[in-house]
């Protein structure tokens, strides 16, 4: 390791919930993570279902602040939530009185950094880069599931975050869907090359996508394994890496992990 | 029996079956002719109560007498004046209303603080029937415009104000956490998320409360007023003449009426994404 310090790092965080009232103790809920992630890398937070990784990426946002513990993104301290750190959410936030342009531009909105001109130029180009040219005057609710999660990344795009922070975005679509928008945020981060922390509990999309995956134990999130997928199946991916050996071998891996962690929660 | 003939048959049947279907499905034209029947068969009846004398004709006139009445008050300018009081009471006291009810709401939603403060005092005032504040609204602002004002401000700001805090809790949490992850300060989210995305509701909300304006509007003229329609129906009754008393009345439904069809008007054109 260098002297620099690390893109983002997270370093010893804990979190609990409750316990303001005197009724009720504490939950733990993140206990004691620390990882560094590198500029560029997409990594993947897996884990069963409530097991406290979508919390621990709020921490990283900072829409949910740490009990212990600090994030730093580019040697700073996160103390609350802001454009650095792009949030897409599982549930639908593209807002429905805007059309999907104006979705997009809203992205923009609050950046300082350029002006009118090419706020609307950057909004086009992020349009055009999820696919969307044909839907620019669409209201967001006329159109699919998987086309308003492409808007979400688009306006969290058009921001310019640091970092796109992803909390299983494509947890509410169909399996053809899911899987096209996969292939389609890989060659989103090839083009954008910015760090990603993406959140699923689904192993193959999981396997698919991730340069390095972090297991998650059942609640509390604890980290049961790292896992570095890049070295494995190489940086580039297409829809015939689910067909290789090496990502058969590695899912199957995956998946007995994380029977072992979703049997403690049943 | 041709072709076409007994296809409007079958349809027919079909339609009347859904009807009688628990939670059948919805016929346009089938509801539309039921609503039809059913006002026919309520004028059909007062007249046949009236014709038949079991009401007399002074305590109920029949249909047309009221309806010849009330055209015949539209072209008199003493009426006309009357609607154009009582509109301008209910449109200023309204207003009057929302511009205190919308702020103080969404910023009850916004801070807990805000809330902890206010909730307990709009929730008991809300509870206090309005027309038992008359008096007291009288003996404070006189019998003038104030008074109208107050007992219209009082009866709906303090409904408004709850139902506007409850559209703005109930926007969804990741509408204003996107717009923190975008790099918004609280009164930007509230400007340009917020309010955008609880607009058709809080319009639909200030229809509804338009609405109740006129039922109070109509208490506070007949207690103490010299004019509005309220005053005109009060001291018609005074005469016994019961065809103005129902003209009046008639003219406050078919003002509501249309106030309310513009606004659904204006509000399914404006908010077309929904």
């Amino acid at each position: 390791m260098t002297n620099a310090s690390p893109f983002l790092s997270v370093r010893k965080v804990s979190k609990e919930f409750g316990g303001e009232n005197r009724a009720d103790s504490p939950i733990k809920v993140v206990d004691n993570v620390s990882m560094d992630i590198d500029e560029g890398e997409f990594v993947v937070y897996l884990g069963p279902s409530g097991c406290g990784k979508t919390t621990l990426l709020r921490i990283v946002s900072g829409l949910e602040s740490a009990s212990a513990g600090d994030i730093l993104l580019s040697g700073n301290a996160v103390t609350g939530p802001d454009r650095k750190k792009g949030m897409v959410f599982q549930a639908y936030a593209s807002f429905p009185w805007l059309s999907v342009l104006d979705n997009i531009k809203f992205g923009t909105r609050y950046r300082t950094d350029i002006g009118d001109k090419e706020k609307a130029e950057i909004s086009k180009y992020y349009l055009h880069l999820v696919g969307l040219g044909d839907y620019a005057d669409f209201f967001v609710n006329r159109i699919s599931g998987g086309m308003r999660q492409r808007v979400a990344i688009a306006r969290t795009l058009a921001a310019a975050p640091d970092i796109l922070l992803m909390d299983e975005p494509f947890g509410a679509l169909d399996a053809q869907t899911r899987e096209f928008l996969q292939e389609q945020l890989l060659e989103i981060c090839r083009v954008e090359k910015k760090a990603v922390i993406f959140v699923t509990h689904d192993v193959e999309e999981a396997v698919f996508l991730a340069d390095r995956a972090f297991m998650f134990s059942a609640r509390p999130a604890r980290i049961v394994e790292e896992i570095d997928i890049a070295s494995v199946l190489g940086a580039e991916r297409d829809s015939r890496t689910k067909e290789s050996e090496a990502f058969f071998n590695l899912r199957n891996h995956v998946r007995e992990l994380m029977r072992k962690q979703a049997q403690q929660n049943i | 029996m041709t072709e076409a003939a007994s296809e409007v048959v079958v349809r027919g049947r079909r339609q009347l079956v859904s009807l009688l279907t628990f939670r059948g499905r919805r016929h346009a034209r089938a509801d539309f002719v039921l609503g039809v029947i059913a006002f026919a068969i309520f004028i059909a009846a007062w007249y046949f109560i009236v014709i038949a004398g079991i009401v007399p004709e002074r305590f109920l006139p029949l249909p047309s007498t009221v309806i010849q009445t009330m055209l015949r008050l539209l072209t008199e300018s003493h009426f006309l004046n009357d609607i154009w009081v009582s509109v301008a009471r209910v449109w200023g006291a309204f207003l009057l209303s929302v511009v205190f009810a919308v702020p103080i709401g969404v910023w009850m939603s916004n801070y807990r603080l805000v809330a902890a403060l206010l909730e307990p005092i709009v929730d008991f005032i809300r509870y206090l029937p309005v027309p038992a504040l008359v008096p007291l609204l009288i003996i404070w602002f006189g019998i003038g415009e104030a008074s109208k004002i107050a007992v219209l401000w009082m009866g709906t700001f303090f409904q408004l104000v709850l139902l506007v805090a409850d559209d703005a809790k109930r926007i969804p949490r990741e509408f204003v956490e996107s717009g923190f992850t975008l790099g918004a300060k609280p009164f930007q989210i509230t400007r340009d998320i917020l309010l955008p995305a609880m607009l058709p509701n809080l319009v639909d909300n200030l229809r509804i409360t338009l609405g109740w304006c006129w039922t109070w509007i109509i208490v506070a003229e007949i207690v103490a007023a010299k004019s509005g329609i309220g005053h005109y129906i009060w001291s018609m009754r005074r005469f016994l003449k019961t065809p103005e008393v129902m003209s009046g009345i008639l003219v406050i439904g078919i003002i509501g009426l249309l106030t309310d069809q513009a606004i659904r008007a204006w509000h399914r054109r404006h908010f077309r994404y929904l």
